[in-house]
């Protein structure tokens, strides 16, 4: 008798009944917010613009607003949303059906672009408290980044060995806006050293700047349009490319590196243009055990801004062509402009299996957490 | 044997002309709905409170505005058209034309227009 199974197709879960980690959502630090955090004399700087005005991410001796040189006409479009409290956090997070968010800061994006170090590391120092006192809580789902000041890497070295046995602190923040030197270049060493024993992720993140070093040298572009397609994504290729191409994967085997606001749809292309360099240039990075895509596929990278392709079933594609299926984590960036509805990747046709590997469980393992936010390796 | 001559429309009375001034716009429920009524020029519209893009709430948004367009026949210069009559949706800035309901980017989409009446001081939406 012939067997006949009729395979059904699975009902699709809700997105309600998905664990689902936010791991990119920001704060709102502001100079009076972290003011109480911060040591003199650097305390008496934030005092001095606690007052003025504050533009999108853009505050004078703060924020160095670097991205408005056109015509400014006025938009429908929400874009200056900001998340002012751990209360507002959990709230808007919970309306989108998020079970945990991955803190990281607005402002503070821009941290490489201050060219006063001390001040900087300043900032990076009173922001960490600030965060850990006031937002991360892994019983209510919010939890923190370090922020790795890459202009002192001492002191952010110093920085993550401070909070590493914290439980409200997940992961390393390398901001990836701005910087005089990519990621990768050997003056970061101690903030590998230190996350890779601290055994915490570090999570790169970008955000559009105008600053004269590669990729973020976008002044040629008359508009944001422009700017804003070339920042993320480009800085991310950059940064990655500096890191595998200096060994940073090889010297420190166990770090874990995750992507972020980069999209997806780039991975494949990187992958490929590196493997067919080595081909040809595999003596100028001997120390790579492997060829290069090896390393890239074993960073996680988050969807926002998620691709949105006619035929979302194309998304599914993407992934696949990195075997993206356990190392693509969901990010909304709430509450940016460009955020994503959890409801639009939730529509991408996965399977139930990796839709929930992809809302929640691949970044458990990146952040080495419980379902609850709990820290498993303290 | 007597025939409906066209389906009855169902109307929805949602509030008094005065709670939808010139230039404003305004969220109302009718049953499940939610439609966003607009008074642009005096002419009352009707879009849904969605946005096919991300579910955004299409009409709980700023008042709606003008847009920049440019083209062959005007060379290509910016001009500011459609004032009043531009709605972007507050989470991405997708913008709709509000008397036709077209996507300004994607032309090949309208949204729904929901007929809707000032009669007798109050403002109904027929379905």
């Amino acid at each position: 008798m012939a067997e006949t199974v009729a395979r059904q197709k699975e009902r699709k879960e809700r997105l309600e009944d998905i664990l689902v980690v936010d791991c990119d959502v920001h704060v709102h630090e502001s100079p009076e917010a972290i003011m109480p955090y911060c040591e003199m004399p650097w305390r008496k700087a934030l005092e001095t613009i606690k007052d003025v005005q504050e533009f999108y991410l853009d505050i004078p001796g703060f924020s160095p607003g670097t991205t408005v040189y056109e015509a400014r006409f006025p938009s429908g479009q929400e874009g200056t949303r900001m998340v002012h409290t751990a209360d507002q956090m959990r709230r808007e997070l919970d309306e989108m059906h998020v079970d945990m968010g991955v803190l990281f800061p607005d402002h503070f994006l821009k941290l490489p672009v201050i060219s006063q170090v001390d001040y900087a590391s300043a900032l990076a120092r009173a922001y960490n408290a600030w965060l850990l006192a006031e937002w991360c809580s892994p019983e209510r789902g919010l939890l923190g980044c370090i922020l790795a000041c890459p202009q002192d890497p001492e002191d952010a070295a110093r920085e993550i060995e401070k909070y590493a046995a914290e439980p409200g602190m997940v992961g390393v923040f390398l901001p990836c806006a701005g910087l005089e030197r990519l990621w990768g270049h050997r003056q970061y060493d101690p903030i590998y050293e230190a996350a890779q024993e601290a055994n915490l992720p570090v999570l790169m993140h970008s955000v559009t700047v105008i600053h004269p070093v590669f990729p973020f040298n976008t002044h040629g572009f008359e508009t944001e349009f422009g700017r804003h397609i070339c920042s993320h994504t480009f800085s991310m290729m950059a940064n990655i490319v500096h890191m595998i191409t200096t060994g940073v994967p090889v010297r420190y085997p166990r770090l874990k590196v995750a992507v972020t606001e980069a999209g997806i749809s780039w991975v494949p292309f990187l992958m490929h243009k590196m493997d067919r360099e080595y081909v040809e240039r595999r003596r100028e990075v001997p120390f790579l055990q492997d060829k290069p895509s090896t390393y890239l596929k074993k960073m996680y990278f988050a969807t926002q801004p998620v691709e949105e392709p006619d035929n979302l079933s194309d998304v599914v594609t993407m992934m696949s062509l990195y075997d993206g299926e356990n190392n693509t984590i969901f990010a909304s960036d709430w509450p940016h402009h460009d955020f994503d509805h959890p409801s639009k990747v939730h529509q991408i046709p996965f399977t139930n299996e990796v839709r929930r590997k992809v809302f929640g469980e691949n970044a458990l393992r990146l952040f080495n957490i419980d379902s609850g936010g709990n820290r498993l390796n303290l | 044997m007597a025939h409906k001559e066209k389906k009855e429309r169902e109307e929805h009375t949602v509030g008094a002309i005065t709670e939808f001034p010139e230039g404003t716009h305004k969220v109302v429920k009718v049953g499940r709905r939610e439609i966003g009524i607009f008074n642009v020029g005096g002419k009352l519209f009707g879009l849904p409170n969605l946005c096919p893009h991300q579910t955004g709430p299409l009409c709980e948004g700023k008042p709606a505005l003008g847009t920049l367009v440019a083209n062959a026949e005007g060379n290509w210069k910016f001009e500011w058209v459609h004032e009043g009559e531009i709605v972007a949706c507050p989470w991405h800035g997708l913008e709709y034309h509000v008397p036709t309901g077209r996507c300004v980017a994607y032309p090949n989409i309208s949204l729904r227009s929901y007929e809707v009446v000032a009669e007798g001081g109050k403002v109904k939406v027929r379905l």
